[in-house]
């Protein structure tokens, strides 16, 4: 019973230490940021090893902001922060072709109206270059440059 | 207290009236001292709730994870916390027992860990059930779970099944998930119900070996479905099915109780029944009481099985495609001329910039399509680690910067048509019937195939090669000398044949082992063990087919042997082709030259046809022809197969 007990304490560790990593890389993440490693292991798939606490801070509706990291523009929820951190290449590919699901996403998180989406997103598409300047970019830097370009138009 | 209760009712019959009176008087003081702490009133509910026999209701049965074993009953649970009782694991009585008298156990500092709270699925069940009145309890309520409730917001649900990837073994069967959608519209934003192995090790015989005997301990996890998506369509390349579920909010809600229950709570894993798929089948009855989904499955469980029960209990409401990466650029290729394509391979090889396509000579939907198949590719092979980072960011942020200069396209570039349903692909076991001719002896063969598809397969896929079978075995009689032959048992049967293209170059590759028949030195027949692989190409024509090329090594075991043993390497070459929906071919040649222990050569050309009848059957035709040694070996024969 011990033994379990030692064993068990060991493996949350393991899976704390590996999710504290996580965080970390995602943290003001810019492009390229994979979130996944591929896990091509035989049989793997069944039993794919990403399991973390069962609804622990990484579930979207728990967390507060996204840890450690900088809280971006005062537009936008934490919720959406974390969102944009975790899907940076979806969403530059989205706003650059002036569409998709990523984008859409990001539009209902900042509560833009359904009426006014198709404009928000020619917006966005538009001004693609200043939202994503450099390959240096953050998805702070990203949100704040959202926010600009709205607040300009 | 129940004894003492017990003896009030002899004593009375048979006592002076004094004595009555002090005795009851003894009786209501204990009763008071009693309701104090509440047991009285827990004693008449778990007498009430053994009278009801709820300890043997389906439910109970269900949020504990109580199954019928060898030896009676156990719970699939190992985690000595989830039980409230001691003997909780195998007794469902004594848990029903233990579950409501820990309902009244003296509150603690915040509530959240008191078994009201811990095990809410439980409580809310027994209360309904019991009627009890929760002002006798010491909690009111669940702060964090309500917490919980109000920050998820659940008010549907969906299975989703990322698909096998065919070139990937460790897809093999795919995978389920459970997402429970919340008040947004998007899809990304609901949470994905995962149960997987705790395990670092995904690798390897060690991993594979440890999973079959269940050392891994199977927890279940919630993470943002986008994360999953990214996991499984962006970097595994594997389709995805979302399979809408009818269940009401309420039901959803039942659904997150009994989630929260189980949370940091394992089950030894076992990948072939106990896996991912099977234990999702609870949390759908913990939010529906009338389904019984966990009854229906034998000794192995494929996820796409779980699917079909699913089905068949008539919780689907709607279903839903998502192409993966590698997906979308098969189709965005197909959409685009040769020399669009000749343009994008250019750019993605670095001989000329993204924005040279931005030459009005070239018309914007092209432009477009160029652009767009190029940004697919630069994430592709970043995700197959084929680009470094900086690399990757620049071809990027390039042509999405020249992507965005474009704006809409005129007209819905891309229709992905979706490939036929997986659900509605035949069942996974297979028994089969036939009749032939070896040389000029006829046999009568029959033959079961437990798992799943092979190449002549006319459900599962399309323009790839796929054969996934396990304990494939088939049996002969042949009547002229009234014997019974086992034919062959191929333990693992695997073979993917991938094609390639400008933007694609896998690998095909298969492996073989088991037991079968071979023509040996002297002229007969004897039965040895093979164990048979090859690594080689496939390419992918609209007249052809699927043809293929391996190089193969083959090792062969048996007495009958020079040593026991042969050798050899050699090759093969075949061709797929899909003739019309139901009738396919597969033709190949091999010829292996065994160069160790028992040396000699083995040439074999074979024509296998399918005819698909039905959803759940067909009819094959295979004629061979084979050279072992120095001797000829020809065989036809007619076989029918059924799938259940």
């Amino acid at each position: 019973m011990k033994k379990l007990l030692i064993i068990l304490g060991i493996s949350l560790l393991v899976v704390n230490i590996a999710y504290a990593g996580s965080v970390k890389e995602n943290c003001g993440c810019g492009l390229g940021t994979m979130v996944f490693q591929e896990n091509d292991g035989l049989l793997s798939q069944i039993c794919a090893a990403t399991t973390n606490g069962i609804f622990g801070n990484q579930t979207f509706g728990i967390t507060s902001g996204t840890l450690e990291c900088d809280r971006p523009a005062k537009l936008v929820s934490p919720m959406a922060s974390k969102f944009v951190s975790e899907n940076m290449d979806r969403l530059a590919v989205d706003i650059a072709s002036g569409h998709g699901e990523t984008l859409e996403t990001l539009a209902e998180l900042m509560e833009v109206p359904v009426e006014k989406r198709t404009e928000f997103y020619a917006l966005l598409q538009y001004n693609f270059s200043k939202i994503y300047p450099s390959t240096q970019v953050t998805h702070v830097d990203v949100i704040n440059n959202i926010s600009a370009v709205i607040g300009q138009s | 207290m129940r004894d003492t209760y017990g003896r009030y009712g002899t004593v009375k019959s048979f006592v002076s009236p004094l004595f009555f009176v002090i005795l009851l008087f003894i009786v209501f003081f204990f009763a008071y001292e009693v309701k104090a702490d509440n047991s009285y009133y827990a004693n008449l509910l778990v007498k009430s709730a053994l009278a009801k026999k709820l300890h043997e209701d389906s439910y109970w049965w269900t949020l504990l994870h109580y199954k019928k074993s060898l030896f009676g009953i156990e719970s699939l649970i190992d985690d000595p916390k989830f039980f409230l009782s001691a003997e909780g694991k195998y007794n469902p009585k004594s848990e029903l027992e233990a579950t409501i008298r820990a309902f009244f156990f003296r509150k603690n500092a915040e509530g959240a860990d008191h078994p009201i709270c811990r095990f809410i699925a439980r409580y809310n069940w027994l209360k309904e059930k019991l009627h009890i009145d929760d002002s006798k309890l010491p909690v009111a309520e669940c702060e964090q779970f309500d917490r919980l409730i109000d920050q998820l917001k659940p008010q549907s649900a969906s299975i989703v099944f990322p698909t096998i990837f065919m070139n990937s073994p460790a897809s093999m069967f795919g995978h389920t998930l459970i997402n429970i959608e919340t008040d947004y519209k998007s899809k990304l934003l609901s949470h994905a119900v995962n149960y997987s192995a705790l395990t670092d090790e995904s690798k390897g015989l060690f991993f594979a070996v440890k999973g079959l005997f269940g050392l891994y301990k199977g927890y279940y996890s919630i993470l943002p479905y986008y994360q999953k998506i990214q996991e499984y369509s962006d970097i595994s390349q594997r389709d995805i099915w979302e399979y809408r579920l009818n269940l009401t909010e309420s039901e959803v809600k039942r659904m997150v109780m009994h989630i929260w229950e189980l949370q940091n709570i394992y089950a030894d894993y076992y990948f072939f029944d106990e896996n991912c798929s099977y234990n999702l089948m609870f949390l759908l009855e913990a939010a529906r009481p009338s389904l019984s989904l966990t009854e229906q499955f034998p000794l192995w469980i494929l996820p796409i099985d779980t699917i079909k029960a699913i089905k068949k209990s008539e919780l689907i409401d709607t279903v839903d495609y998502r192409p993966s990466r590698a997906t979308k650029i098969k189709h965005k290729l197909s959409c685009l001329s040769e020399k669009g394509q000749k343009t994008a391979l250019k750019i993605l090889n670095r001989e000329i910039e993204s924005q040279a396509i931005l030459n009005p000579e070239i018309k914007k939907d092209e432009q477009i399509r160029i652009i767009d198949l190029l940004i697919d590719c630069t994430q592709y092979e970043y995700a197959k680690k084929k680009l470094s980072k900086s690399r990757y960011q620049d071809i990027l942020l390039e042509a999405l910067q020249a992507r965005s200069t474009l704006g809409q396209p005129d007209e819905n570039l891309y229709n992905i048509i979706p490939p036929p349903q997986p659900d509605e692909g035949h069942e996974s076991n297979r028994l089969s019937v036939g009749l032939g001719i070896k040389e000029n002896t006829f046999f009568q063969e029959v033959g079961l195939r437990p798992v799943f598809t092979d190449l002549l397969d006319t459900d599962y896929v399309r323009n790839e090669g796929a054969q996934i079978e396990f304990g494939d075995i088939l049996l002969r009689y042949y009547s002229s000398d009234n014997k019974l032959e086992l034919e062959y048992l191929d333990l693992i049967d695997i073979v993917s044949i991938s094609p390639r293209n400008k933007f694609f170059r896998p690998i095909s590759w298969k492996v073989n082992t088991g037991l079968n028949r071979k023509i040996m030195s002297d002229g007969d027949e004897s039965l040895i063990y093979r164990l048979n692989t090859g690594g080689g190409m496939a390419f992918h024509n609209n007249y052809l087919g699927l043809y293929y090329m391996l190089m193969e090594t083959e090792l062969n075991l048996s007495g009958g042997f020079v040593d026991n043993y042969c050798l050899g390497v050699g090759a093969s070459a075949g061709l797929v082709k899909s003739i019309t929906n139901s009738w396919k071919c597969h033709l190949s040649a091999k010829q292996i030259y065994f160069e160790l222990g028992d040396t000699h050569r083995a040439s074999e050309l074979s024509l296998l046809q399918n005819f698909r009848l039905s959803r759940n059957s067909c009819i094959r035709l295979a004629i061979s022809r084979e050279k072992v040694f120095d001797f000829y070996q020809t065989e036809a024969n007619l076989s029918f197969h059924i799938f259940f």
